[in-house]
């Protein structure tokens, strides 16, 4: 080993990393980049097909490193793995989860904590669907309550609040096993906001946050969620980020 | 070379995945049989703990149940998904706080061995061809696959330990794997 080197790799990095984004794509392909270079070249590939070919190829690559390498689990491994799936929902596309067979039935049970937010958020619910004259509307309405229900009685739900920068006071309940969580706020100043999904798989718009006279929005369902997110509300239009929750 | 043609060797993995998706409990138990010794054993020469092995293990066949109607074909094979998870989960333990505190400190006192690693990844890879094309690679280009992939390291860190440049192992990451790309035929 050159150690004698150590000091110029590091100053050198510092004027490589920059550069050239495509060129980290093994790096990239082997999870072998820190968080900042991570989240940089992820929103490169976006924009580069040539590179998210690349990128599939080398992980097919990485793919065969990895099963050259298999080594037998411990044989209770197994069970230990199928009754967890037993009891663990499933992801389903368009964000909603599909419960386990066993649990389908179970009966709801608010942790205390959640109570109050729960049913603030219902009556929400009602006097969203209440307003809501557009029948086609009902069944997205009705698909969303049934989303946010899920949320606030998921077994791992938990709720955080925080204070909106500029006024205000939001609530989230969060469901780690659904990807999703349900965003409220009360006393937001009047204006247009918006709620971000911000996280090293990218930025994701969650949607547009309406705000009553009252200075009351949502709920609203973000599902999606990944490791590493922020929710981030946003007011309009320039307002800046007023609220910032690491998930 | 596109990612399609994989399905043909995909011993109907994206099938078992595509009806795990659909919640079917005997497609996610033959998916188990096929792909949990790969994903046990990435998990295992990452983080060289049995205990958390099994853990991140049990971690990622659960994430593949639960995420399975994320898995999109289009954007490569089901090996290749669900060593990706394996691989990602694996190495962010690795790298969280504790680890990290601990790996500074055996780097500090003594040269990390990687040497050892790569001694042992190779005694041990039971595909040959897989070996073949490492043995096939550049010295550097070998080293920064090892320690990157099988070791878990950051680029830079890797650059640190080889006392080469980072940029220069950011190039040869990205050659060796093009290198082995070619060398084992993949997605052809």
């Amino acid at each position: 080993m050159k150690r004698s080197f150590m000091k110029h790799s590091r100053v050198k990095r510092l004027l490589t990393t920059r550069k050239e984004p495509h060129t980290l794509a093994g790096a990239y392909a082997m999870d072998a980049l820190g968080e900042p270079d991570r989240v940089r070249f992820e929103r490169h590939l976006t924009g580069c097909d040539a590179c998210a070919a690349e990128v599939t190829e080398l992980r097919e690559t990485t793919a065969r490193l990895g099963s050259a390498i298999a080594v037998a689990p411990p044989p209770a491994m197994k069970a230990r793995v199928l009754a967890a799936a037993a009891r663990t929902s499933q992801h389903v596309p368009g964000g909603l989860s599909r419960a386990p067979a066993r649990t389908r039935r179970r009966t709801l049970v608010l942790m205390p904590a959640l109570a109050g937010a729960a049913a603030l958020i219902a009556v929400a619910i009602v006097f969203g669907l209440a307003n809501s004259d557009a029948n086609q509307r009902l069944d997205q309405a009705q698909q969303r309550s049934q989303v946010m229900a899920a949320v606030l009685t998921a077994h791992d739900a938990t709720m955080m609040s925080g204070q909106v920068t500029g006024g205000g006071h939001a609530t989230i309940v969060m469901s780690q096993d659904m990807d999703a969580l349900v965003f409220s706020a009360a006393g937001l100043p009047a204006g247009g906001y918006e709620l971000w999904l911000v996280g090293p798989d990218g930025d994701r718009a969650a949607g547009p946050v309406d705000v009553s006279a009252h200075g009351m929005a949502g709920p609203m369902v973000a599902g999606g969620l990944r490791r590493g997110d922020h929710l981030r509300l946003v007011a309009e239009p320039a307002g800046g980020t007023v609220l910032d929750v690491p998930l | 070379m596109h990612p399609r043609s994989e399905a043909r060797h995909d011993g109907g993995l994206a099938g078992l995945i595509a009806a795990t998706a659909r919640g079917e409990a005997a497609a996610f138990e033959e998916l188990y049989d096929q792909v949990a010794g790969p994903v046990f054993g990435v998990a295992q020469r990452v983080l060289r703990d049995p205990a958390q092995s099994e853990e991140v293990a049990q971690e990622v066949l659960l994430e593949v149940w639960r995420t399975a109607s994320r898995f999109d074909h289009a954007k490569g094979s089901a090996l290749a998904w669900v060593m990706m998870l394996a691989h990602r989960r694996a190495v962010d333990r690795v790298r969280s706080v504790h680890r990290e505190a601990e790996r500074e400190r055996r780097t500090a006192t003594s040269d990390i061995p990687y040497d050892t690693v790569a001694e042992a990844v190779e005694a041990t890879l039971d595909q040959e061809r897989v070996r073949r094309c490492l043995a096939a690679l550049t010295e550097l280009q070998r080293e920064s696959v090892m320690l990157a992939y099988y070791g878990g390291y950051t680029y830079g860190q890797v650059a640190d330990l080889l006392g080469v440049a980072a940029g220069t192992v950011k190039t040869r990451m990205r050659d060796a794997l093009i290198r082995l790309r070619d060398c084992l035929g993949v997605g052809l």
